[in-house]
């Protein structure tokens, strides 16, 4: 039982899930189950009209032999008043030869109707009587032969032949009555059931006929169903293909705006900077100038010039212009920082077959000598190729692998590993593993934005590497992660579709 | 350099003009300069028959202009008959390669990066003045 559960269950949902599925099931069974209830009406039908043409066969029988009996005994008595007419032998020949036939046809006679008490009991008198006629019959027939013809005539006469033979005709003739009856009972009980059997022909034929009509409905329905849908899914993929068509249309031009805005920014930050520049010089040479004439002043005139001017116009002043100076020098640093990022992200990718071992171990090879310097090294593993831009890959490699030797960890000799490989999705992975300095992991978003910088601010550098290395990452259509502890090394995984594909028609300008 | 010579410069920026000519008169050029500070004045000037026709002049040009772009400037000057043969310097903050590239292509006789850095651009207008002190400009 436990077995057939799950099965159950299953049929379970299956008979409470509508599908169109289970209503062509249910029809076709349905319309089964009448094929199946017609045959077996037709079989019964068959068995019935065989049963009947047996009864029909049987009863003509017994009326056949009724009426036999009757035409032997009636030859019997012809053939005897013939004898007593003429005492000529051949009439007793008529006699004889009836005699002869009657007791196996009345044999016949009894076992057909053996089953039926009622006409059993008259073939059981017919015989009594028959046999009683028969010996007045031979008692006649002797005296005849006698010639004691005067006897034959009075026992005639006496009527008792007569007698027995009509109560004979009537013992017959009530067999035959039975048999008629029942042949009439048959014949419509006969007819009854054929009309039944075609009645429920008639009704399954239109049963299945109607089962057919609804099938056949279903399925139209549900192909029109599945041709709507069908429509309706071109139609929104047609759209579908059309917005991303807009979309990245739309992208592409943000995009490019927001290049074309980072340039013309720059550049115009650029013109006050010169400014300032410029004129802190102009104000540096004229401190210098009063600084000399006021020098000059002092040394003709001790004490007639103020000695909190002299230290303003040697000391403050200088000063001031210093920070002005790295203050401009910084910004001009970060615009220019934005000016690259800006012409890298306009600049035309042109996709190439790229061997990755080799363009990683270039790389290593221009750090080599400073990893050597504190026993370190460098290890690039077999890489999976890449159809990618070659100077983007370079800039990517070569500022995560500049980054790995830059924060190195003092105290240990660096180790930088390189490995990848690709994945059964199309893509190719690749990480730069090393065992530097670490980041902390609430700064491992911090960064890759532009300006930020993480951990301990000991080495020169205005947070645009990283920045720098995800949007060219972004743009070859791959992603950057870094996994890091502080103080634990990272590794910084990359991800790059295995052939680069332009989204759109934007390629770029040549900067 | 001829004592003639005029030098036409159209620069926006007030700061970066005064800053050209105090570099230029340190490096000893005494020629006139003639500032404006809109491409439609500087053209209306250049294009007048005073101009046109008693040069020499020679162009100090930006090309970031609030009307136009210096190259609209450079492209007129260029395909006049008279004018062409004026020496246009163009000096301005853009070290867009392409726009490098399109001013050569324009006749720009020489493209001078304005430095951020004072010490350089002081240098690069004295280095200008050299240029100009040996450059014979073209009557025209």
């Amino acid at each position: 039982m436990k077995r057939f559960r799950p099965a159950l269950r299953t049929f379970g949902i299956f008979l409470r899930t509508p599908t169109l599925s289970r209503s062509i099931i249910a029809l076709l069974a349905l319309a089964l189950l009448l094929l199946l209830a017609v045959n077996t009406a037709t079989l019964v039908m068959i068995q019935r009209t065989s049963n009947y043409n047996d009864t029909v066969d049987h009863s003509q029988q017994v009326r056949l032999a009724a009426k036999d009996t009757v035409m032997l005994l009636t030859d019997a008595e012809t053939g005897q008043r013939g004898f007593m007419l003429t005492a000529r032998a051949e009439y007793l020949g008529v006699h004889d030869n009836a005699v002869a036939k009657l007791p196996a046809v009345l044999e016949r006679l009894e076992t057909l109707v053996q089953n039926d008490p009622e006409s059993s009991a008259r073939v059981a008198k017919v015989k009594q009587m028959a046999r009683e006629r028969l010996a007045l019959m031979d008692e006649t027939i002797n005296q005849t032969r006698t010639g004691r013809i005067g006897e034959a005539v009075a026992r005639i006469r006496g009527g008792q032949g007569k007698t027995l033979m009509d109560a004979m005709r009537v013992e017959l003739a009530a067999i035959d009555a039975i048999e008629a009856r029942r042949l009439a009972e048959r014949t419509h009980q006969s007819e009854w059931a054929q009309a039944v059997t075609v009645a429920v022909n008639a009704l399954a034929g239109v049963l299945i006929l109607v089962l057919a009509g609804i099938s056949v409905w279903l399925v139209r329905r549900y192909v029109a169903e599945i041709e709507a849908a069908h429509f309706e899914l071109d139609r929104v993929n047609a759209g579908l293909e059309n917005e991303v068509r807009d979309r990245t249309a739309e992208l592409t031009r943000a995009n490019e705006e927001i290049q074309r805005f980072a340039y013309i920014v720059s550049h115009d930050l650029r013109a006050p900077l010169v400014n300032v520049m410029g004129y802190t010089s102009e104000l540096e040479q004229v401190s210098r100038m009063v600084d000399e004439q006021l020098t000059a002043v002092d040394a003709a005139h001790p004490g007639l010039t103020d000695p909190d001017v002299l230290r303003a116009v040697r000391e403050d002043a200088p000063e001031a212009v210093g920070f002005i100076r790295t203050s401009t020098a910084k910004m001009d640093r970060l615009i220019n920082a934005i000016l690259r990022l800006s012409r890298e992200g306009r600049r035309a990718l042109a996709p190439e077959r790229l061997d990755m071992t080799g363009v990683a171990q270039t790389i290593a090879d221009t750090v080599h000598h400073q990893v050597a310097e504190t026993g370190g090294e460098i290890v690039v593993g077999p890489l999976p190729p890449l159809e990618s831009d070659r100077l983007a890959v370079e800039q990517i490699f070569g500022n995560l692998i500049d980054n790995a030797v830059k924060y190195q960890q003092p105290d240990r000799p660096i180790r930088i590993e390189v490995q990848g490989q690709e994945t059964p999705d199309g893509w190719v992975e690749y990480r730069i593993i090393d065992n530097g300095r670490g980041v902390s992991p609430k700064d491992h978003e911090r960064i890759f934005e532009l300006f930020r910088r993480s951990g301990k601010q000991d080495k020169p550098g205005e947070g645009l590497g990283l920045a720098f290395v995800r949007n060219i990452v972004r743009r070859l259509g791959g992603s950057i992660e870094i996994e890091s502890e502080l103080g634990q090394g990272s590794t910084f995984h990359l991800k790059f579709p295995k052939r680069l594909t332009m989204l759109g028609d934007y390629q770029g300008d040549r900067l | 350099m001829s004592h003639s010579v005029k030098i036409v410069m159209v620069e926006d920026d007030h700061g970066h003009a005064k800053l050209i000519e105090k570099n230029i008169r340190r490096a000893n050029i005494a020629n006139d300069i003639v500032h404006f500070d809109h491409g439609e004045a500087a053209l209306d000037y250049l294009f007048s028959e005073e101009v046109r026709h008693n040069g020499p002049v020679l162009i100090l040009l930006d090309l970031n202009l609030p009307d136009m772009s210096g190259t609209d400037i450079l492209e007129k000057v260029k395909s006049d008959d008279n004018l062409r043969r004026a020496p246009v310097v163009v000096l301005t903050t853009t070290d867009d390669k392409v726009e490098i590239q399109r001013c050569y292509d324009l006749g720009c006789n020489v493209y001078i990066t304005k430095p951020v850095d004072y010490e350089a651009f002081a240098g690069a207008i004295r280095q200008l003045g050299l240029f100009l002190s040996v450059m014979q400009a073209p009557e025209i």
